[in-house]
């Protein structure tokens, strides 16, 4: 049976790296997708991901856990991606190619999907990367963390350090944004 | 609670049993918040579809043990990223513990700079003796000379001091001219040269004679090899036994990693279903409402 994260955090206290690199296998996708879907470039993604767990790493001694250790990730790479987007100035980028590349599609066709289906998939998601780009950051996050992560309104609170209401509020904002952008664009369901 | 954040909270199906029955009643009677509703539930349908790309990650905490000094203490400073499996970031370098890197650099600055200076540095019974430049070239030659010239006349110190300016001025075999005088160098500093370089390997030989002993001494027997070959074999299936059992391992986790992603991922995709079902179903509900109001007013 797999150990928790407390029993893996607490070994990785006492020193032992082998439980720390389970750490680091189990929770290095959802941090990489945080900060892919926060910054939008693969490689300085994957350069934030690397980072969060040195620097949780440096940090663990202080680690008391009075929040989940993957809410602490969380907010190291937050952080990190805020960074990111101050140092270079600018707006995430959404990395999505410009046209679609059929041959590579099919690599990703499920059998069940046909290459219409996947190649429509293919543009929603493009449009999704696009308009989730334009979002203000604070709502961008909030909408990441509550529809990829899972994470509960009080949580989000907590990690970005607002009120209960402001995430809903943000959510809202962001979903209508992001609604209507998607409908300028024709893509996905009908959204009226 | 306000009706945008009441309307959130429904959407993420986060709210009280009352909080729920009485916002359905609000739906009930409010076709624009319905409407607004199920646009969202559009929406976060919409959203499933965008997923990051899968990257080959392979990076891990790793600890450098002839620098910790404390097993048991994982130390920053001696933490590097292992090998990754694919690619390689700019930033990826910053994880390399610069001590090691910064050392190897010295020493290949070093041994270049000794190579073009030519420096060599001997011992003997006169104390440290450090030879820079092209003038260590002579001696070389000229030693190189002599051993082809008369291998025979360095058995001892004292044999070899006379025999060397002989073997410096005498022809070399095969008609080769002598590399000193080829190069112009005066014979007497050769002969000085070789004679020098007779004490200081003469000295060489009193300084060590039992550990040459023991080098001649110490020829290992036939079943003496086999025996050390048998334990090296060992030595290597047993680290190879290692190896495949944390590889067996990373595979473990990696499969863990990915059932655990693709289990979100299905899950994304139920609640995607759920939420195209619910709009289906609103859908049909307000046409039912529509015909049977239709057929009420009929």
């Amino acid at each position: 049976m797999a150990s928790s994260d407390e029993e893996l955090v607490a070994k990785s206290q006492g020193g032992d790296l082998d439980s720390f690199n389970q750490l680091v296998v189990r929770w290095e996708r959802p941090i990489y997708a945080l900060a892919y879907r926060t910054i939008g470039r693969e490689e300085d993604a994957r350069d934030v991901c690397q980072e969060t767990f040195l620097r949780a790493f440096r940090a663990l001694k202080g680690f008391k856990g009075q929040a989940k250790f993957s809410s602490w990730l969380y907010r190291i790479t937050l952080n990190l991606c805020r960074d990111w987007i101050r140092r270079e100035r600018r707006q995430p980028i959404a990395q999505a190619p410009e046209g679609v590349d059929l041959i590579e599609l099919a690599s990703e066709q499920t059998p069940s999907e046909s290459i219409e289906d996947l190649v429509a998939r293919k543009e929603i998601s493009q449009a999704v990367a696009r308009a989730m780009a334009g979002l203000p950051d604070d709502q961008r996050t909030a909408i990441i963390l509550k529809e990829y992560h899972g994470l509960t309104f009080q949580e989000i609170a907590d990690m970005l350090d607002c009120p209960l209401s402001t995430v809903k509020t943000r959510l809202y904002q962001g979903l209508s944004v992001l609604r209507r952008q998607l409908d300028r664009e024709g893509v996905g369901r009908n959204h009226v | 609670m306000c009706e945008k954040e009441l309307l959130v909270s429904y959407l993420y199906d986060d709210l009280r049993d009352t909080d729920r029955a009485r916002f359905d009643t609000h739906l009930h009677d409010c076709a624009e918040c319905r409407a607004e509703l199920n646009a969202l539930r559009g929406v976060r349908a919409d959203l499933i579809s965008w997923s990051p790309p899968q990257p080959d990650f392979g990076f891990r905490m790793v600890r450098e043990p002839s620098i910790s000094n404390n097993a048991r203490e994982p130390e920053i400073s001696n933490v590097v990223e292992m090998t990754p499996r694919s690619g390689r970031p700019a930033s990826w370098r910053a994880w390399w513990t610069p001590a090691a890197g910064l050392a190897a650099a010295a020493t290949l600055v070093l041994a270049a700079a000794a190579g073009l200076a030519r420096i060599e540095v001997h011992s003997g019974a006169d104390g440290f003796t450090v030879r820079t430049g092209w003038s260590a070239f002579a001696p070389q030659s000229a030693r190189s000379f002599g051993e082809t010239g008369a291998p025979a006349a360095l058995p001892g110190a004292g044999g070899n001091v006379a025999a060397a300016p002989q073997t410096a001025a005498a022809p070399a075999p095969d008609g080769v001219a002598p590399v000193g005088s080829a190069l112009g160098v005066d014979p007497s500093v050769i002969a000085a040269l070789d004679r020098r370089l007779g004490a200081l390997e003469a000295a060489t030989r009193e300084a060590a004679p039992f550990r040459n002993a023991s080098v001649s001494n110490a020829r290992p027997s036939d079943a003496e090899i086999i025996r050390r070959v048998r334990d090296m074999l060992a030595q290597s299936e047993t680290k190879q036994q290692g190896e495949l059992a944390l590889r067996i391992a990373q595979v473990i986790r990696d499969v863990d990693a990915q059932r655990v992603a693709d289990l979100t991922r299905i899950q994304q995709g139920l609640r995607g279903i759920e939420a195209s079902v619910s709009t289906v179903d609103a859908g049909h509900r307000e046409l039912t409402n529509y015909i049977l109001t239709s057929a009420r007013q009929k």
